[in-house]
């Protein structure tokens, strides 16, 4: 059930990042039109297997720590 | 309060403010648009947490009435940095952790919601052996929502070399002294070889990005563009992380990185000018020294050994690498191993030719070591004595060079395949000529060789 819970929240914190409202960027140096979009593009893709690397460490977790309680 | 020639020449970019000279010391004026981000560096307890962990620069806050311009809000005095150089100096491993630490203090800043604006490499320097954040004023409030404004920055500062030097050519890192902004993606993309196009953080990161930027050249960003979740920019800040961190190179197969399993010098011999450096070192006491032509580091170590900030300076990356790596191992924390030519030094360059300093403009020193070097600049490099010595009165007060005569066997070795035009290199003349600007204190013949160790003087050292 956590595992299912967590998934959600990756993915709809996935989803939020690809359609969060927009807003201009500023700052002193110029972050580049094509740097800008294709930024976006591609952190919602490695998003992805982010979430799929912390979901991987909690089921490790998981398990690791019900090996060592069965140990006990 | 008007700007003056106090103002430090390689701050001016950024409106939130810039470096000054006053006395002696150097101090960074806050501008008043940059207050509330300054006070949230400090209220939120980034700056602390950064500072502690040595990645910060730490710095003292000063009265206003220091200020140099209206509109300030602060005024701080940094810890000075020994030494200044550039990414263009640094070899592979320094460049490498350079990027890893601009990449770890995103990450702390984004956890006390903050982002770094700029990915600035000039922002890194070297310090006590390790890479220090100095630019305070690169940290703004970080509103969710927004991408990372210096992405682009990044990857033309630190990912782009970082590639060419690991996959192309170690000598690539030179491109970063054209290119001040870092090195155009799209010329990355295409000196890289076609086998990084299957490696997806270099597929993605440069070869797909520098299409974007292509493709979308002089077009505004669109009003409907969508925007950035922070756990987006996490993970895009991750998969940096892990493409700086999948870069390697070996330092193997250079001209000089095996120099000292090659050379004629016998241990003894070795042993006996070691000593000799040594005791000319713990004679003059230096404030700083400059080892130039130090290879891998060996006599520069007497120098940092004594707690003497010293630079080892060496035309060969591998060399640097290896010295780099060895400074890493042992904590030296007085050693800055850097790549540079001493018969084309670092120039002045960007805005008006000062933006980065020249090579020359960071020194006099107190001491410089040219050891084994001079039959290089005299024979390799077809340099007339008088004009090596000229420059070494320029870099030092303090001299301990070393003479090779025409008989020796690495002398041989430059001349085996080139006529000799160079009658007058021979003990006297090196004499005569660097008599010319220094007092020759001690002339010690190295044992088992017939190689001469000076220590000279500088004749006009009270001006330097």
């Amino acid at each position: 059930m956590r595992f299912f819970k967590n998934g959600l929240k990756f993915a709809a914190l996935v989803t939020s990042g690809v359609l969060l409202f927009p807003r201009h960027a500023y700052g002193y140096i110029d972050p580049g039109t094509g740097s800008y979009v294709f930024q976006i593009i591609i952190a919602a893709f490695v998003a992805v297997s982010f979430a799929v690397k912390i979901f991987w460490h909690k089921i490790k977790g998981f398990f690791s720590r019900l090996f060592s309680r069965k140990e006990r | 309060m008007t700007a003056g020639r106090d103002f430090q020449p390689a701050s001016f970019r950024d409106p939130s403010g810039f470096l000054f000279w006053h006395q002696g010391q150097l101090y960074r004026q806050v501008n008043e648009p940059y207050r509330e981000h300054y006070e949230q560096l400090i209220a939120s307890g980034l700056y602390r947490e950064l500072a502690a962990a040595g990645s910060l620069i730490e710095h003292e806050e000063c009265g206003l009435e220091l200020a140099r311009t209206p509109g300030a809000c602060a005024i701080l005095r940094p810890a000075l940095v020994p030494f200044i150089s550039y990414p263009y100096e640094w070899c592979f491993s320094q460049l490498k952790d350079a990027a890893l630490l601009t990449l770890k203090i995103q990450k702390t800043a984004l956890e006390y919601g903050m982002s770094l604006k700029d990915a600035s490499a000039y922002n890194v320097q070297f310090v006590k052996g390790k890479p220090v954040f100095i630019d305070t004023l690169s940290f703004e409030a970080y509103p969710e929502g927004r991408p990372w404004v210096a992405y682009r920055q990044f990857c033309q500062h630190f990912l782009a070399p970082l590639a060419l030097m690991a996959c192309r050519d170690v000598r690539l890192n030179q491109l970063s002294k054209l290119h001040l902004d870092g090195i155009p993606l799209d010329l990355a993309s295409r000196l890289l070889p076609a086998r990084t196009r299957f490696k997806f953080s270099l597929l993605s990161h440069i070869h797909l990005h520098s299409r974007s930027q292509k493709r979308y050249e002089d077009k505004p960003i669109k009003t409907s563009l969508r925007n950035l979740s922070r756990f987006s920019l996490l993970a895009l800040i991750n998969s940096l992380e892990s493409a700086i961190a999948g870069l390697r190179w070996q330092p193997r197969g250079s001209e000089w990185a095996e120099y000292y399993e090659h050379t004629n010098y016998s241990d003894l011999a070795s042993d006996f000018k070691k000593k000799l450096v040594d005791e000319f070192l713990q004679l003059l006491s230096p404030r700083r020294v400059w080892d130039i032509g130090a290879n891998t580091g060996i006599f520069s170590r007497l120098a940092s050994a004594r707690g003497i900030p010293t630079v080892a300076l060496d035309i060969d990356p591998a060399a640097v690498e290896k010295n780099y790596r060895q400074c890493r191992l042992h904590g030296d924390d007085f050693l800055l191993p850097l790549v540079g030519d001493i018969t084309n030094p670092s120039p002045g360059i960007g805005w008006a030719n000062s933006e980065r300093m020249s090579l020359l403009e960071r020194g006099p020193v107190d001491t410089v070591l040219a050891l084994a070097l001079v039959h290089h600049l005299a024979v390799a490099s077809n340099l007339p004595l008088a004009k090596i010595a000229a420059l070494f009165s320029r870099l030092c007060r303090n001299l301990i060079i070393e003479f090779i005569p025409k008989s020796d066997s690495q002398v041989q070795r430059l001349l085996a395949t080139r006529e000799d035009i160079f009658p007058a290199y021979h003990v006297q003349g090196f004499e005569a000529e660097f008599s010319r600007f220094f007092d020759i204190e001690r002339r010690e013949p190295i044992a088992q060789s017939e190689r001469i160790l000076y220590l000279l003087r500088s004749k006009t050292a009270g001006e330097k």
